[in-house]
């Protein structure tokens, strides 16, 4: 009985945690599918998120050195959601308009580079606004969790996994049954048969990159209560999301959540069985046997090049 | 003649810089940026609280000190950089930095090459025992950290069934295989030894072990933050209550906060503790004050390795690198903020730590448990 009771809680948690992979995941794979580009800075729009909730439920401590006064907020929770995700989505379109639009007519080699360095200049200028003490960030429900069976359900793990649900399924809807989710898919299915056809490729691009910049925000507000707010939240996390989009298909929607929860499943089940200091090296073990045996991950389709 | 009186004016004029009582440079390697760049501004915070004290008050022997920060990146090929930087750029007299067991080790062999004193703050007892004469510690290290927890736990607790949680860097194995030796000097055998590596997110597993061990006492080396703050929560919601003696990191300022009620009753080893002595006291009120922050062990064990060098320059009445060396080793019987200092041969400072209680939030004081040998 105990020992149902422990794997339940370890599958939980890695359900939980793999959520967050997958949302992130998600925002990478969408930028994939709309610009061919993988963007190194989605993990720091997870801290980007996670920051925002800090300004708005708490303030900013204000740096002496750089000029920038402190001040303190502290608008309700739903709120300061709501405020973040405005940040979120201006952050994406200045993402679109200062690091992808640019260069997109390049390489991706160069796109690439550009995130990269997006990603470093946004870790080093919210060290400098915010000093660099990680923070707690409140739950979003008052409840700490609840015990069933023995099983600890942490609410805001619960918050994650319904969180995940809707968005996936809001997506499904968006991308299947709206004019702009097609519009966004053919987007990033053939770019110049879709600037035949009328539809605002660049538009489609910076929703895209909108899109992403929210999602990954959202996926740092509903980890922080639980990782805290630090600087290099977001980089922890991409990681494993960047794995979770190679092993569900590099550049597929579907894959991209199913990999998150396997890589998240995982690795807390090898921790469990086998060694915790090495849980890392499972979640990449299991990412280096689909590179050998399904290298096209998952769902991904065997294309051997892409015209 | 108009030659020679030339060349008096210009020999003159070399000489006036340093009459004029040039300063000190003591360098700093500090984790400004990266992962650990919170710890690093509090050490930097120690650091020019006490620079200030001494200038204002004259300097040393005279002469101002001149600080000089060099970034490590919070990574060890940072710190052999600075470290290299420092000692090549010429002229400094000593160099303070870092905490970290792991970059001292990586920078040991640039230290030696340097030939001027390193005071650091890293705890691994191996440290300043690799034949290198010019690293000392001004913190205690961990086989002292160890022995207090030991100590603490089957004396004054009275627990036998030890848990021990460490992370896989080498300050958390050095703690873990320092503190499964002097369990054994106590007939004591842990009954779970369980690392793991800095910023997992997730301890569930190792709460579940802990809980099937069976354990009585839990005790910690855990070096971020962070990981402290999500595994003391998790630890609760699991509903494990046993006693918890932890390595100096459960006390900081923002594990307290992070963690908040997670950590309310657990047992500490601390070398810096507010309520120890009247230097601690006056040093807590002064940083308070200045920086309105709570000073914790990441800046007061760099404002006592300032002050230890004051005290070694002074006696030496020299920035010589030789004769300061022997000066530090040389003091003993002083009294810094963080305990007694006496220098062993090895270079090490201090020879015991405090052990403190979270009651609430608030760091309180017990006991002081120091070690002759």
């Amino acid at each position: 009985m105990e020992a149902l009771a422990n794997n339940l809680q370890v599958l939980f948690q890695g359900l939980a945690l793999g959520s967050i992979y997958a949302l992130v995941a998600l925002g990478f794979v969408l930028i994939i599918r709309a610009t061919n580009v993988v963007n190194f800075a989605q993990g720091d729009f997870a801290m980007l998120g996670a920051y925002a909730m800090v300004l708005f439920l708490v303030g900013l401590p204000g740096n002496a050195d750089l000029g920038i006064p402190g001040f303190e907020t502290g608008v309700p929770y739903w709120l300061a959601i709501i405020l973040s995700v405005v940040v979120m989505t201006l952050i994406g379109l200045a993402f679109n308009y200062g690091v992808y639009y640019p260069l997109r007519n390049r390489s991706f080699l160069p796109v690439l580079i550009s995130t990269l360095g997006a990603s470093i200049f946004l870790q080093n200028t919210i060290l400098a606004i915010f000093n660099p003490q990680p923070r707690p960030l409140e739950k979003l429900l008052s409840s700490d969790g609840v015990t069933i069976g023995g099983v600890f359900l942490d609410s805001q793990y619960l918050v994650i996994l319904v969180f995940t649900v809707c968005a996936v399924a809001f997506q499904y809807f968006f991308f299947e049954h709206t004019l702009l989710g097609k519009k966004l898919q053919a987007t990033s299915q053939d770019k110049d048969m879709a600037r035949l056809l009328g539809i605002p490729v660049a538009l489609m691009i910076a929703i895209t990159f909108i899109y992403s910049s929210v999602l990954g925000g959202m996926a740092g507000i509903l980890i922080a209560p639980i990782l805290f707010v630090s600087i290099g939240m977001g980089s922890i996390i991409a990681l494993k999301a960047f794995a979770a989009t190679i092993i569900g298909g590099f550049g597929d929607v579907a894959g991209a959540i199913v990999g998150g929860i396997i890589i998240g499943v995982i690795e807390s089940f090898a921790a469990y069985y086998i060694s915790v200091p090495y849980k890392d090296a499972y979640a990449f073990l299991a990412l280096f046997l689909v590179l050998l045996f399904r290298p096209q991950g998952i769902f991904g389709e065997k294309v051997s090049e892409k015209a | 003649m108009r030659r020679l009186s030339f060349s008096l004016v210009a020999a003159a004029l070399l000489c006036i810089p340093a009459l004029a009582a040039d300063p000190i440079k003591i360098g700093l390697v500090n984790e400004t940026t990266g992962p650990n760049a919170e710890a690093g501004s509090y050490t930097v915070n120690g650091t020019k609280l006490a620079v200030e004290e001494i200038n204002a008050k004259g300097g040393i022997l005279g002469r101002q000190i001149e600080l000089r920060i060099e970034d490590n990146q919070s990574t060890n090929p940072g710190t052999v950089l600075a470290y290299s930087k420092l000692t090549g750029e010429g002229g400094i007299t000593a160099i303070v930095g870092p905490i970290r067991s792991t970059q001292i080790q990586a920078a040991s062999p640039t230290i030696q090459k340097g030939g001027i004193p390193a005071l650091v703050g890293g705890t691994d007892p191996s440290l300043t025992k690799v034949n290198n004469p010019w690293i000392f510690r001004v913190r205690p290290n961990d086989s002292y950290s160890s022995r207090v927890i030991a100590d603490f736990g089957v004396n004054s607790l009275q627990l036998k069934k030890w848990a021990i949680v460490h992370s896989t860097d080498a300050f958390g194995s050095g703690g873990m295989k320092a503190l499964t030796t002097a369990l054994q000097s106590y007939g004591v055998t842990p009954v779970l030894i369980q690392g793991y590596t800095n910023n997992s997110q997730d301890y569930t597993p190792i709460v579940l072990a802990i809980k099937k061990s069976g354990a009585d006492i839990l005790a910690t080396y855990m070096t971020n933050s962070q990981d402290l703050g999500i595994f003391a929560k998790q630890l609760r919601q699991l509903g494990v209550g046993i006693p918890w003696v932890g390595s100096p990191s459960i006390v900081t300022d923002t594990a307290m906060k992070l963690a908040g009620p997670a950590l309310f009753g657990t047992y500490a080893v601390a070398d810096f503790t507010p309520g120890s002595g009247a230097e601690a006291k006056s040093f807590a009120e002064k940083y308070k004050a200045k920086y309105k922050l709570d000073a914790d062990v990441y800046s007061s064990w760099a404002y006592d390795a300032i002050y230890v060098l004051k005290n070694a320059i002074e006696s030496a009445k020299s920035t010589e690198p030789e004769k300061v060396r022997a000066a530090i080793l040389a003091i003993c019987g002083w009294k810094g903020v963080e305990g007694l200092y006496c220098f062993d041969k090895n270079g090490d400072g201090l020879h015991g730590y405090n052990v403190v209680r979270n009651e609430n939030g608030r760091v309180t004081y017990l006991k002081h448990i120091d070690f002759k040998d």
